[in-house]
């Protein structure tokens, strides 16, 4: 049984993969991308997630893997904190609190403890580069007030600042300014691009910066398309540049291989270019890329790069510029017409997706199934182009027609629209083009329908237009000598005096069909079309219109501009009851009487279940999101749940799903946070063991030899090193998770200390080798108090760290030397 | 036809090659084909998810394989005051795939990494594995082998926790209980453990040869009345390498009853089982097994106590392909796996090669006996991984599909009188209209015959000539006809043609002018001629209306744009000539640069517009226009 809970609202769908620029894990296995309030952890092979990193509490700004060890991740929030994960196992390891909201992350490995930041402290748009100081402590919270500032006056986005050769410089870009600051000499030189005075180059902008690696040499990407390369510039007089041209558009992001011979850039075109040894002759092209490159990475190792696009996806690309993978979130580059629907054959959720194509998205496994390409024609990807939208798509008969409307307005008067209507082939498991209507109205299509009544023996379907027209549509035989086709054909053209037809709607059982025009909402019989009635109510135009279902279906609901919720009895043709609702989304449930609105108000959209014969709400949920809410739908579960409370009723057997204005798909949860916080202890883990290799074993004996004559030579010498997995310092180190042990620097002391020989153990060792186990365990346990201790006497003055070391190896040098005698005779042996 | 299975040449070895879809939602197909490789398929998109091939894949192929049950990872995270909506939401994540190999050795594959996650070998088998099964709830994972063995895996730590012999022949599957606790494992006879003291709780007698499959079909007893221990009343089902029969057996309280309970028969041995569990008493069981000759049973029974007579199938699916054309005949397509989808209604079919699988959401109806597919598998998609990314499909889009643009019929509602008229026009036509139209021919041929000898040739030909192309439909005769430039004779053919021949004329003009607009051109002649000279014989027509509704709305759509054309052809006009005319003042040089007056009209170029509006081809006109933008500009 489910836990009935508060319903919730949560999110699906995910956020936006493509903010910032993806990390690649030292080994190339891993991908890391920020989105949302979480860092995601894909596998490069199999474009699966792997661990969703959790904590932050706003926006992750930057991501960074930790240049001392490369088995953890950096990752900074515009809640002010820097967090460090261990990202195999998806722990977070530490929380520094800066305190201030962080727009980027950077990491220099040569800078040690620090990391650097993009933060704005007085206005809103300056924004400044600085340094932060992550102090060394074993604790989980850390506070990290010790900032230094480095360069002001800089652009918000992490793109527009980059580290070179080394951390020697930091390189940041703003408008026609290149800044180059020097860590050491600890000047900043300014570089402004000559042809910004002049009006002609206006465009000159610069856009994004990337650093070589090992030489001095900074690119930087311009607004015009140009790239520009930048050497010598030590000296304010003497600097230089080269320009590389290909791009037509502006330059998105731009980066070094790992070796720094081939630049990769990328733009508006969906072209990656590789610029081999900085020249414009060599270079390559990735082409066909699907969007806007929006960010361009490269991984540590070299192997891979990876490009962010505008539609929600990163693709990982071989060096060879080959791609290899995709990892693919809901699109959500554009505006989404078509609404949302439900492909009864696959039950995956349908919208708008890449231009001119149909996303199908599977909500069961979160993941988009593929893009349908409707338009079918080469997508110009440039500013300012008037494209061909796809407005409206309707499915119907079961999935096997879908219906699709494209239009392409330049001008008011320049109207081009098309209509197209596919059929599902069984065979091939497609679908094909059966007509193709062009102008279908004269103006826009505001509605499409079809009757989705299960005895209809004959398709049909509805379109309103602006023109003041409906048109019904019917499925005919076309078939002649030659061969057997079906094609579709107007039936029947409606209008009521002129008024633009906004809304169409079948009852459930296909014998009656709603038009609203404006204000007025008709009714006609589908077998004879002959209007009815009409119901007027004298409160702005109709938004939506729907007939009630099963129990319900004498009733008919509309929805006006005005805020007025009407709902009409078909019987007795009058007006039920209405309520004062500014209906945003109304949507009817397939499987049961329930409808649910969405309306919006000053503060927030709050959602209405109700059922059409009474005004009663079953139930009302307020500030389910703060944006607009543009689109709903009820989708239905494959397994009913069973609430017994009469609340959650409406959500036995479908579950609603919405889309609000930034485009984040929303839906309503009942289980309770803790239950799909399942931690990671409680996951079916299965410890890593990978067989030993023949390489392993010719090492292996090797080793076992070398291990015998050790112990020969020791004996000889009749001194009894103590083996190492007995060391409870030891076994510790080589047995703690890397996450929560110390830092090195404070483990030497206590590891090298455990390795010498001491007196004691001198004479502990002349215990028999053959130790119970439960002796060993009972020392290992008491030496970890020892431990404890020590680490508790440290951190409390951590100053005297060194100290102490210094001590220690002082009071046994004596042992040090002797041990090291040893050591050489032994390897002398060999 | 080579035994799956790894490929071994053993008679005995099941038919099929080892496949599994993931628990669940059956979000994953995992298929561990002949060659070694290991491929995963995304159910809902048909699209090859990840390849993978074991090391030591042609000497240890891979005998079985089990995916793990589904770890719960945290994808949700609760919604804050702050900002609303933040979570993700996602149901159960499946990883862990494990292989069962002919060399003994298990290999744990993580399908979300995409890389081998352990191999299990030390303690373990040291023959062909022959089945696994992961515990539901504990983690831990069985299997059986030819060494006569069965393994308790730790997982956690990738060890052996027990392992004891199953029987005195090799064990060739096995199957835990709904609750944990037993184990079913056939060899020579089928035997249920104890799982805690690993001792044979009760036996069966099994099949002749091997057991392929063995799986629990209720999870409940069926009389509710008695306390339910966990095990006792419940039913399960085996089926056998070379056998048409599946056997039901019954654990019972008593250990004497050995024998099946039923018996369900299918056309060849079985491949692949699946089952939907039945919760309760009144829930029949639904079985959809898949036979070696390519075709899915399906059963549907509530199961309870004995049937003596073996039950035959309520159902059974087949898929071929279409062959449509003169030399295929359709082919029998192989169904290679069936799967029950979540809501029990619907069946995921995999079809095709072992290669190259097509897989399919199947809506069942069970009324019907007997189902057969129609699926056209030629142009699959290629099984790389590479292709596959772009994650964009193209519908087709061929010549066939029908056009519609303004004017054509269907565009827009034919134009229909009203109702009651229709109905005696009808009835009219049905009357009167064949026999006379007959009769009316007959006249016509009478006096055309006669005529021919009289009149010139040129022009009396034609008549003839139309009306027989009208009649016959011919279409190069009518070609001859009217493509026609010459307006007198045409005026001559329209006013000789017998007047019966009218309409047929204007419809099949109508069809002319939908066409290309060249040919439209001249069919304009014919419409005037026509519509001028037999205006007064069309008035008296009755259904002149829906007889010439099409032509009236295509007309109507072609001069919509009429208005539109002229602006453009007097902007066209307007620009060649000024161009033409600049570039004869380049080519001659001309004496005086300067104007001596400069005129400027304000309103000069608001009229040039309205000029160009009221187009007029009219070239002085046009130079006068033109000058004026000149200066204008």
């Amino acid at each position: 049984m489910v836990d009935e809970e508060n319903i919730r609202v949560v999110r699906c769908g995910g956020s936006e993969l493509n903010f910032r620029r993806a990390v690649f894990s030292a080994d190339s296995k891993y991908i890391f991308c920020v989105s949302g309030d979480f860092v995601k952890v894909y596998s490069t092979v199999t474009e699966e997630c792997v661990h969703i990193l959790h904590g932050h509490r706003n926006l992750v700004t930057g991501i960074q893997l930790n240049p001392n060890n490369h088995l953890q991740l950096y990752s900074s929030s515009l809640d002010g904190t820097i967090k460090l994960w261990d990202y195999i196992d998806g722990i977070l390891i530490k929380t520094f609190t800066v305190g201030c909201k962080l727009h980027a992350l950077f990491t220099v490995a040569q800078a040690e403890d620090s990391v650097f930041a993009i933060v704005n402290k007085e206005k809103p748009d300056i924004f400044q580069l600085v340094s932060v100081k992550l102090p060394k402590s074993s604790s989980q919270e850390v506070e990290a007030k010790e900032l230094s500032f480095v360069l002001d006056y800089i652009n918000q986005s992490p793109k527009c600042i980059a580290f070179g050769n080394e951390g020697v410089y930091v390189a940041a870009v703003r408008e026609f300014y290149l800044s180059v600051y020097f860590f050491k000499k600890k000047t900043t030189s300014r570089f402004t691009l000559s042809s910004s005075r002049n009006k002609k180059h206006a465009k000159n902008n610069f856009t994004c910066v990337a650093c070589h690696p090992t030489e001095d040499c900074i690119a930087s990407g311009h607004m015009d398309g140009k790239i520009r390369l930048w050497r010598n510039f030590y000296d304010d007089k003497k600097y230089t540049y080269t320009c590389l041209h290909w791009h037509h558009d502006m330059v998105m992001d731009l980066a070094f291989s790992v070796t720094g011979t081939s630049l990769l850039s990328g733009g508006r075109e969906s072209v990656l270019v590789e610029w081999r040894d900085a020249t414009e002759k060599n270079k390559e092209f990735l082409p066909r890329l699907g969007a806007t490159i929006e960010h361009i990475s490269v991984s540590p190792a070299g192997d891979l790069f990876c490009t962010s696009h505008s539609d929600n996806k990163i693709i990982i690309i071989h060096r060879n510029l080959e791609a290899s993978a995709v990892i693919q979130g809901l699109v959500k580059d554009r505006s989404i017409f078509t609404g949302l629907m439900i492909d009864p054959r696959t039950k995956a959720l349908v919208l708008n997706g890449k231009p001119g194509h149909l996303q199908f998205y599977s909500l069961q496994s979160d993941k988009q199934l593929y893009n349908l390409d409707i338009i079918q024609q080469e997508y110009i990807n440039d500013y300012g182009l008037i494209q061909i939208e796809l407005t409206k798509a309707a499915f119907g008969c079961f999935g096997n027609w879908l219906a699709t409307v494209e239009q392409r307005q330049e001008k008011e008067t320049e109207l081009e629209l098309q209509m197209k209507l596919w059929m599902y082939n069984k065979k091939t498991q497609g679908f094909i083009l059966n007509t193709k209507i062009n102008m279908p109205h004269e103006d826009c299509i505001t509605a499409l329908c079809f009757c989705n009544a299960e005895k209809s023996e004959q398709p049909t379907l509805v379109t309103a237009s602006k023109d003041g027209y409906f048109k019904v549509w019917i499925l005919t035989d076309d078939s002649d000598i030659y061969k057997k086709a079906v094609g579709w054909t107007c039936d029947f053209v409606g209008s009521y005096h002129k008024y633009q037809a906004t809304n169409c709607c079948f009852s459930e059982d296909g014998s009656l069909l709603a038009v609203s025009f404006e204000e007025i909402v008709t009714i006609w019989d589908s077998i004879t079309w002959e209007l009815k009635c009409t119901f007027c109510q004298r409160a702005g135009k109709i938004r939506h219109l729907c007939f009630g279902r099963l129990t319900c279906s004498k009733y008919l609901l509309g929805a006006t501009e005005n805020g007025i919720l009407c709902c009409w009895n078909l019987l007795s043709c009058a007006l039920e009851w209405n309520a004062k609702l500014n209906v945003r989304v109304m949507e009817p449930d397939p499987n049961s009487e329930n409808i649910a609105a969405i309306s919006q108000s000053s503060v927030g959209s709050d959602l209405f279940v109700f059922k059409p014969s009474e005004p009663r709400p079953l139930y009302i949920q307020k500030g389910i999101s703060r944006e607009e809410v543009q689109w709903g739908v009820f989708v239905p579960r494959d397994v009913p749940e069973s609430f017994t409370s009469e609340a959650y009723q409406w959500l036995n057997r479908s579950q609603f799903y919405f889309l609000t204005k930034s485009q984040s798909l929303l839906t309503f949860s009942t289980k309770s946070p803790e239950e799909k916080l399942t931690p990671t202890s409680k996951q079916l883990l299965a410890e890593e063991s990978l067989p030993t290799t023949p390489f392993y074993f010719i090492l292996g004996k090797h080793r076992q030899l070398q291990d015998e004559k050790l112990n020969e030579t020791l004996e000889n010498e009749l001194v009894q090193l103590p083996l190492t997995e007995n060391i409870p310092a030891v076994s510790e180190l080589l047995h703690t998770p890397a996450h929560v042990l110390p830092s090195a620097a404070f483990l030497c002391s206590i590891f090298v200390n455990s390795l010498l020989l001491s007196k004691e153990t001198k004479s502990a060792k002349e215990i028999p080798e053959d130790v119970d186990m439960e002796e060993e365990k009972e020392s290992e346990d008491s030496d970890e108090e020892n431990d404890f201790i020590e680490k508790v006497q440290d951190t409390n003055n951590t100053g005297l760290g060194e100290d102490i070391i210094h001590q220690l190896s002082k009071s046994e040098e004596k042992e040090l030397r002797k041990f090291r005698k040893i050591d050489y005779s032994w390897i002398a042996a060999l | 036809m080579a035994a799956g299975g790894g490929g071994s040449g053993d008679p005995l070895a099941p038919a099929g090659v080892p496949c599994a879809f993931s628990p669940h939602s059956q979000a994953y197909f995992a298929l561990a084909s002949t060659d070694g490789h290991l491929r995963v398929w995304e159910t809902a998109s048909n699209r090859l998810h990840q390849e993978y091939v074991p090391s030591a894949h042609l000497s240890g192929t891979c005998t079985c394989l089990a995916w793990a049950p589904a770890r719960l990872q945290a994808k949700e995270s609760p919604q804050r005051k702050k900002r609303k909506s933040e979570a993700v939401g996602t149901s159960n994540q499946t990883d862990l795939l494990a292989l069962g190999t002919a060399v003994g050795s298990i290999l744990l594959y993580s399908t979300v990494k995409g890389e081998l996650h352990s191999k299990l070998i030390s303690g373990g088998h040291d023959n062909r594995v022959n089945c696994i099964q992961w515990h539901q709830d504990s983690g831990c994972l069985y299997s059986c082998s030819d060494d006569k063995h069965i393994v308790e895996w730790n997982v956690q730590a990738c060890k052996v926790k027990c392992k004891w012999k199953g029987d005195n022949s090799s064990v060739s599957s096995l199957c835990i209980s709904p609750d944990g606790k037993m184990l079913l494992s056939a060899g020579r006879t089928i035997k249920l453990w104890v799982l805690e003291t690993k001792e044979v709780y009760r036996h069966f007698t099994g099949h002749a040869t091997p057991v392929s499959s063995l799986m629990f079909t209720t999870i409940r007893p069926p009389n509710e009345s008695q306390p339910f221990d966990g095990i006792t009343g419940l039913y399960f089902l085996s089926g056998a390498v070379h056998d048409r029969l599946l056997n039901v057996w019954q654990v019972r309280s008593e250990n004497k009853e050995k024998s099946a309970v039923m018996s369900f028969t299918v056309t060849d041995e079985p491949v692949y089982i699946d089952l939907t569990l039945s919760e309760n008493k009144e829930e029949p069981v639904k079985l959809a097994v898949v036979c070696r000759d390519g075709q899915v049973h399906l059963f549907e029974h509530i199961l309870n106590g004995y049937c003596k007579k073996p039950l035959t199938s309520n159902c059974t699916i087949q898929i071929a392909t279409p062959g449509k054309g003169k030399k295929s005949t359709p082919k029998p397509i192989p169904i290679l796996a069936a799967g029950f989808c979540s809501d029990k209604m619907s069946l995921l079919l995999v079809y095709g090669s072992w290669f190259q699988p097509t897989i399919e959401r199947v809506a069942l109806n069970s009324r019907e006996p007997h189902m057969c597919l129609v699926r056209d598998i030629s142009n699959c998609w290629a099984p790389k991984v590479e292709t596959a990314i772009t994650k964009v499909r193209t519908p087709v889009m061929n010549s066939e599909a029908k056009v519609l643009v303004p004017g054509i019929p269907g565009h827009h509602a034919a134009i229909k009188p009203a109702p009651p008229q229709t109905e005696q026009v009808e009835s009219k036509r049905k009357s009167g209209g064949n026999e006379v139209s007959i009769e009316e021919r007959l006249g016509a041929m009478d006096i055309d015959t006669p005529k021919k000898g009289k009149d010139d040739l040129q022009t009396n030909s034609f008549p003839v000539l139309l009306t027989q192309g009208l009649e016959s439909n011919d279409f190069e005769m009518l070609n001859k006809v009217l493509q026609t430039r010459n307006v007198n004779l045409i005026k001559k053919t329209v006013l000789r043609m017998p007047l019966h021949t009218v309409i047929p004329l204007l419809q099949e003009l109508t069809k002319r002018l939908q066409g290309h607009p060249n040919s439209a051109v001249l069919m304009v002649q014919w419409l005037k001629c026509v519509l001028t000279v037999h205006a007064s014989y069309l008035s008296t027509l009755p259904d002149l209306v829906p007889q010439l509704g099409t032509l009236y709305q295509l007309m109507e759509s072609r001069v919509k744009t009429f208005q539109k054309l002229s602006h453009l052809h007097g902007k066209l006009i307007l620009l060649i000539t000024q161009v033409t005319a600049s570039e004869k003042t380049k080519g001659a040089p001309s004496p005086g640069q300067k104007a001596k007056l400069v005129y400027e009209e304000e309103s000069s170029e608001e009229e040039s517009d309205d000029e160009i509006a009221d187009k007029d081809s009219e070239v002085s006109d046009l130079f006068a226009v033109c000058t004026s933008a000149c200066i204008s500009s």
